[in-house]
């Protein structure tokens, strides 16, 4: 036998040496992943197999003032699709069949950067049952497809208040970078405009969570947890129903019937109908639109036709987004002014002789009624709404140093906004001397502020721009003897135990600054108006008594845009009205039949308490 | 030898080691296997009996007198190997297999055993003398055929485990250091030149170099390293718990790898370090077992197969455990005797048989 040479078992210890070296190694690794860092690892295995999907919120709902639902949810079947399965042309045709869209809106619909790409792209919101059902018969044709559950907003009243209601899209990625939307995931509906939008965090509630256990393959197999949705909260609108649909059919009538008379281009215009301590009891802007094409997203033809150029943009609110000049409605603020700079404006009596002379013969200036109104002091200016009257007090008030007449308009609620709990609301403009400056400054021989501008502004006309909302709220002002209230829309917010979470109350937001006396005096020449003035045709034969004063603005290129802001009753002020019509001709011929219309039907029918 | 004799003779420690190791890839198997058919445990034991059973033949058979039949084994070998190139079963696009009535023989299993008894004869000529560098060539010349045939089924992974055994079994034989360096120069020559010309499948590559960077390719090569590092991680110093783990129960330790290549993941999460250093003890008692057996051996013979063994088992476990915590490539080489699969455990088994056929007959 062989003699097992000594340097050999020492080989053997290297080989041992070399074993145990690798054992702790691997023993030293080990101790670094379990021991070190288990935590960390412990994390991403719960990452691996638990998932977490959000359960949505039912929104709230929008109710009337006396609790009738404008706005409800109803459920309706989602179709969904697999972004992987998006490549196969022949699931894509089957879908197009039954769900009678294209196979390019079908593709428009996955290629949407709006959700997370590896969640289902929803390819149609409420679908209709029997496309659900052939789905469900056939649902080997159709892997990938998924059909999914989700409340969804209907409106019981159609069209009406649709543009206070406002309505839902999915939140764009625009959106998204908004701390406001921050909580929402791509591809949410969320509120885009009227309440829907400027009360949407309260609407919306807060959605749950389901953490569900996955495969590897991300198959579901149980639920760990769960976190229950919180439904959103019920707004309880200061809009009244009947009143709404009063103003509304008022509207829609009276443009009709100005576009079978002489105006052929009136097409649109706008109601407001509020309280003098600022509850907007109607809102009405014409042309309409109906909210229900947006309920599972509009169609790009529907959106085309709501948003095209040339088309009355009937999704918008012309009461807060639409400014118009305010023309006579004005002339309260060119009294208010006169009174606070003093310049004799109770004491002064104008004759009016239908040509205004106070800047000089080179400068004469027409009274809208070339026959003249004689002799006039305050009251019967506002009466038979005598330019020449508040020709003469502008141009008092212009020769006095600073823009007396614009801060005055800036202090009664003009040029800014209201503050009403309406998305989109414009400011219009108060034009200034430094405004006019900047406005024409490519353009130097318009850039001085003339008298005549004054002048000009103290009737109403010129650059001046108002929203029906602004011309409502200054009449507020005017019947809550001064003080002015910030308008809202919403009366109340009910949480789902149907207890009270907010309630809006009236909020001062201004003061005229003038006397009681003063005051007086503008309601008198207003209360006129309807009685023996501008309007009486309009107001004859009620059994109570309207103040108001009309407008008719010019408006460049265009027909005359008719005005007319009231508030009644006189004595006593509960509603104030105001009217705009675009190209509607007169405001005692087109406005007024309006505004009286609607006081007509919700002072006489009035239950008696 | 009485059997008296052979029974006083046996080296217990070692028969324990293995069936420890046996027993820890039961419990992982089962884990796996739990909700299923539990076709795997079933299965598996029949093997670990075949393998017993080959172990008690291997023991009581005078080892040697196997080395009488070194040519015959070889030329086996090499026919084996042949005709799995010409006709085999493909796994993961590898041929490995033939089959032999129901179960599915992976031959180059046998041939890291094959190559080390045959290499132990031919080094044992030597007496622990230096090595001549004529020597030194012959042995590469007796080797390369069986390494070629196994990389062309492709089967890198058996390759470099012959390698180190051949690698262990040389130094261990004396040979100087010089010409240990030069062999692993030329080891090194090899795999540049591999790598260089694009002799290997693109995913061997791939699977080689992403434990440096598992990001690199999250889904593919780099998914089941990711998530085997999870699960062990995640198992910290106690584990989830028997059948508890969800890395590798919820599938994210791949069906196809997790009973396998990785095994050690799904002992590693729900045994946690300690199951994990309970396999490592375990591999350490069998290693020193053997080598303690080599050592006693009373000729060159019997002490080479044991280096060879060891370093077949010492390496694999290098390569298997260092693959599933991310430290080493990732190369299908199993675990030895924890690894779900019937050639593996079989040949194992073997491996055993044979040290304590060696150990013995130890005396003179």
């Amino acid at each position: 036998m062989d003699e097992i040479n000594e340097s050999i078992k020492g080989r053997l210890r290297i080989l041992a040496f070399i074993a145990t070296a690798i054992l702790f190694i691997l023993f030293s690794r080990l101790w670094m992943l379990q021991g070190v860092l288990a935590e960390e690892y412990r994390r991403q295995a719960d990452n691996n197999r638990i998932r977490e999907v959000a359960i949505d919120a039912p929104r709230g709902l929008i109710l009337d003032r006396e609790g009738e639902p404008l706005v409800k949810n109803r459920l309706a079947v989602v179709v969904t699709l697999e972004p992987e399965r998006g490549e196969d042309k022949q699931l894509k045709r089957r879908l197009s069949r039954v769900l009678k869209m294209s196979v390019a809106e079908i593709d428009e619909q996955i290629a949407s950067t709006r959700v997370d790409p590896i969640k289902p792209r929803v390819i149609q919101r409420d679908v209709d049952e029997r496309a659900v059902a052939f789905i469900k018969e056939h649902s080997g044709d159709f892997s990938g497809v998924a059909l999914k559950i989700e409340a969804i907003r209907e409106y019981p009243h159609k069209t009406l208040a649709s543009h206070v209601v406002g309505y839902l899209g999915e939140l764009s990625e625009q959106e998204r970078e908004d701390s406001e939307f921050a909580r929402y995931d791509l591809g949410d509906m969320v509120g885009k405009t009227g309440v829907e939008r400027t009360y949407d965090n309260l609407l919306a509630g807060s959605k749950g969570t389901e953490f569900i256990e996955v495969n590897a393959t991300a198959e579901p197999l149980r639920v760990i947890d769960r976190k229950t949705p919180h439904p959103g909260n019920d707004l309880v609108l200061t809009i009244d129903l009947r009143t709404q649909a009063i103003a509304e059919k008022a509207l829609a009538d009276g443009i009709e019937r100005t576009k079978k008379k002489k105006y052929r281009n009136a097409s649109a215009g706008a109601v407001v109908v509020m309280t003098p301590q600022g509850e907007v009891l109607a809102l009405a802007s014409y042309p309409t639109y109906d909210p229900t094409v947006f309920v599972g997203g509009v169609s790009q033809k529907d959106w085309t036709a709501l948003t095209r150029e040339g088309s009355d943009y009937p999704l918008n609110n012309r009461a807060v987004m639409s400014a118009y000049p305010p023309a006579s409605t004005f002339k309260v603020v060119t009294a208010a002014a006169g009174f606070q700079n003093d310049v004799k404006t109770s004491g002064t009596t104008v004759v009016c002789t239908g040509l205004w002379t106070g800047m000089g013969t080179k400068w004469a200036k027409r009274c809208w009624d070339w026959s003249g109104h004689g002799p006039r002091n305050i009251i019967g200016a506002l009466e038979v709404s005598c330019d020449s009257f508040f020709y003469d007090i502008g141009y008092r008030l212009y020769k006095l140093p600073g823009e007396r007449l614009q801060d005055q308009s800036l202090q009664m609620g003009l040029g800014s906004k209201t503050g009403i709990d309406l998305p989109s609301e414009i400011e219009g403009r108060v034009p200034t001397a430094k405004w006019k400056k900047e406005w024409n400054r490519n353009n130097p021989e318009n850039q001085a502020w003339f008298p005549g501008d004054t002048v000009n502004l103290a009737i109403g006309q010129g650059d001046i721009l108002t929203t029906p909302l602004q011309i409502a709220s200054l009449y507020a002002g005017i019947a809550a003897d001064g003080t002015i209230y910030r308008p809202h829309v919403v009366k109340s917010v009910v949480g789902l135990d149907g207890r009270e979470i907010r309630e809006i109350e009236p909020e001062i937001t201004g003061e005229f600054g003038l006397t009681q006396t003063e005051l007086g005096i503008i309601k008198e020449g207003l209360r006129r108006v309807s009685a023996t003035g501008t309007a009486k045709e309009a107001f004859a034969g009620l059994d109570f008594k309207v103040s108001g004063k009309t407008g008719t603005a010019e408006v460049f290129g265009k027909d005359d845009f008719a005005l007319f802001a009231a508030y009644a009753p006189s004595d006593a002020p509960e509603y104030v009205v105001v009217t705009v019509i675009e190209e509607g001709g007169s405001g005692s011929g087109t406005a007024a039949p309006i505004v009286r219309e609607i006081l007509e039907a919700i002072l006489s029918d009035e239950p008696a308490d | 030898m009485s059997h008296r004799e052979f029974f006083r003779n046996v080296d217990l420690t070692l028969i324990a080691a293995s069936l420890g190791l046996v027993a820890m890839s039961l419990v992982a198997l089962y884990s796996i296997a739990a909700g299923a058919d539990g076709g795997g445990v079933t299965k598996q034991l029949i093997w670990i009996g075949v393998g017993l059973a080959a172990m008690a033949f291997m023991a009581f058979t005078d080892y040697t007198r196997v080395r009488h039949l070194t040519l015959i084994i070889y030329f086996v070998n090499i026919a084996f190997l042949l005709a799995i190139v010409l006709s085999g079963d493909t796994a993961l696009g590898a041929q490995r297999w033939i089959m032999i009535g129901p179960f599915r023989f992976q031959p180059s299993e046998f041939t890291k055993l094959f190559v080390i008894m045959t290499m132990a004869s031919f080094l044992a000529e030597r007496k622990g003398q230096t090595l001549s560098w004529r020597d030194v060539g012959l042995v590469l010349a007796y080797v390369s055929p069986s390494i070629a045939l196994i990389l062309v089924q492709p089967d890198l992974g058996t390759a470099l485990v012959v390698c180190a055994a051949v690698a262990g079994m040389l130094l261990a034989a004396g040979a100087d250091y010089k010409q240990l360096g030069v062999l692993a120069f030329l080891a090194s020559a090899a795999g540049w030149i591999v790598i260089r010309f694009h002799l290997l499948k693109e995913y061997q590559l791939s699977r080689l170099s992403v434990f440096m960077d598992p990001d690199r390719d999250p889904l593919g090569s780099g998914y089941n390293l990711k998530q085997s590092i999870i699960a062990i991680g995640s198992g910290g110093i106690f584990g989830r718990g028997w059948l508890s783990g969800t890395q590798s129960r919820l599938d994210f330790l791949p069906p196809s790898v997790r009973h396998t290549d990785f095994i050690f993941a799904v002992i590693g999460e729900e045994l946690g370090l300690i199951g994990g250093v309970v396999v490592l003890v375990l591999f350490f008692f069998l290693v020193s077992r053997a080598l303690r057996v080599a050592q006693l051996s009373r000729n060159y013979y019997g002490l080479l197969m044991g280096a060879g063994i060891v370093s077949m088992w010492i390496f694999q476990v290098l390569v298997n455990v260092g693959m599933t915590i991310g430290i080493m490539p990732i190369t299908g080489i199993p675990l030895p005797f924890v690894s779900y699969g019937g050639s593996s455990m079989l040949m194992n088994f073997m491996a055993v048989g044979m040290l304590l056929s060696v150990y013995a007959r130890r005396w003179r």
